[in-house]
């Protein structure tokens, strides 16, 4: 999704960025804002949180901080619907996800990858 | 209706997101299909008390989490199998494995009640964190419904591609109501489809936070304050850091 959406906007995108953290390829607006306020929250880090989403207030405003916040909560249910039922990988993304895509950034390293 | 959950938001949050907030907090408490009101209700406290875990910090950091014993610090309410489920599914989702789920199956809990809890857990999880992010005290759950579970179980079900049953699109019944907007509805669509309610309910609560069903392939306008691929940059993260394959 993330791949098809940044070539739809015409935006460059490292996709190493997922599984790395960010490294600055990626091109998409206020990427590692989002990335770190995307990280503080799995990690439950309430100063780290705190901080992004103030910073995100002042460059992003704040329906987009809401908006923000409530895709990280989303994806936080998303995980446990898929990694619970055991869902198959593939189709995800439509379908789209090539195995050679998936070593190279690192999801084949990925515990259930490993321990299927 | 649960009321306005977050009373003393500083922040204006959109109306559908809210919306939906009220609603997953007052089915939360409602009899579900296998599950009542008030087994639902401990589920997502227990949800908010696995953060606390000993048990689970430990099993974090264990190698093989599947190869350790250890007793997860509970509330009390929940049997030690529920107890291991919403444990192990809120701290350590990405280590969840076939075995782990068959084996409380094998043990005697019912597939239904598994996908359940898997519902329950995730709404909980996902009202929590939005919380979490926006800095807001937690929802207060609201009391138990009474009443009985339907018990109802899709004659379209079946364990094939995942662990648990699941109704493939084609499958449904009338009497399963409404479950896929479209036939190509990817699996995620369909994980808490053994369970149409659950399902539902689900979504509900996570489209106002992603998109909606038809928007999810619509890479132009999202219709949020942030763009498809920023929205998309917090996904993937979080979903990798959580060892999410999907």
């Amino acid at each position: 999704m993330l791949r098809e959406s940044s070539n739809a906007a015409e935006n460059e995108i490292d996709l190493h960025d997922i599984t790395e953290g960010y490294r600055h390829d990626t091109d998409i607006a206020h990427a590692e804002l989002l990335m770190g306020f995307a990280e503080a929250v799995a990690r439950r880090d309430e100063n780290g949180t705190s901080a992004h989403r103030q910073k995100m207030l002042e460059l992003m405003g704040e329906p987009a901080t809401v908006d923000a916040a409530a895709i990280a909560a989303a994806f936080h249910g998303f995980v446990r619907l898929a990694d619970a039922i055991g869902i198959p990988y593939e189709g995800a993304a439509g379908g789209t996800d090539s195995t050679e895509m998936r070593d190279e950034i690192g999801i084949s390293d990925f515990y259930r990858a490993q321990n299927v | 209706m649960a009321g306005n959950p977050f009373p003393d938001s500083p922040y204006d949050i959109r109306s559908d997101l809210l919306s939906a907030h009220e609603a997953a907090l007052t089915v939360i408490a409602r009899p579900g299909t296998w599950l009542t009101g008030e087994q639902r209700v401990w589920i997502a406290e227990e949800v908010r008390n696995a953060r606390n875990c000993p048990a689970c910090a430990e099993l974090r950091e264990a190698l093989s989490p599947d190869n350790l014993s250890l007793e997860h610090t509970s509330l009390g309410n929940l049997s030690p199998a529920q107890v291991d489920i919403v444990h192990r599914v809120v701290t350590d989702p990405g280590r969840l494995s076939e075995g782990w789920c068959r084996r409380h199956i094998d043990d005697g809990m019912l597939e239904g009640e598994f996908v359940e809890m898997i519902g329950v857990i995730a709404m909980t999880v996902i009202t929590d964190t939005f919380a979490f992010g926006l800095g807001l005290p937690e929802a207060v759950l609201p009391g138990p419904a009474a009443g009985e579970p339907s018990r109802y179980l899709p004659p379209g079900a079946r364990r094939e591609a995942a662990w648990l049953p699941i109704v493939e699109p084609g499958d449904e019944v009338p009497e399963d109501g409404p479950l896929y907007p479209t036939p190509t509805a990817g699996y995620i669509h369909r994980a808490l489809s053994m369970v149409p309610q659950s399902k539902r309910d689900y979504w509900n609560l996570a489209g106002a936070h992603y998109l909606e069903g038809k928007q999810v392939y619509d890479f132009g306008d999202s219709g949020r304050a942030i763009s498809r691929p920023q929205i998309e940059i917090i996904a993937a993260r979080i979903s990798a850091l959580h060892q999410c394959l999907y």
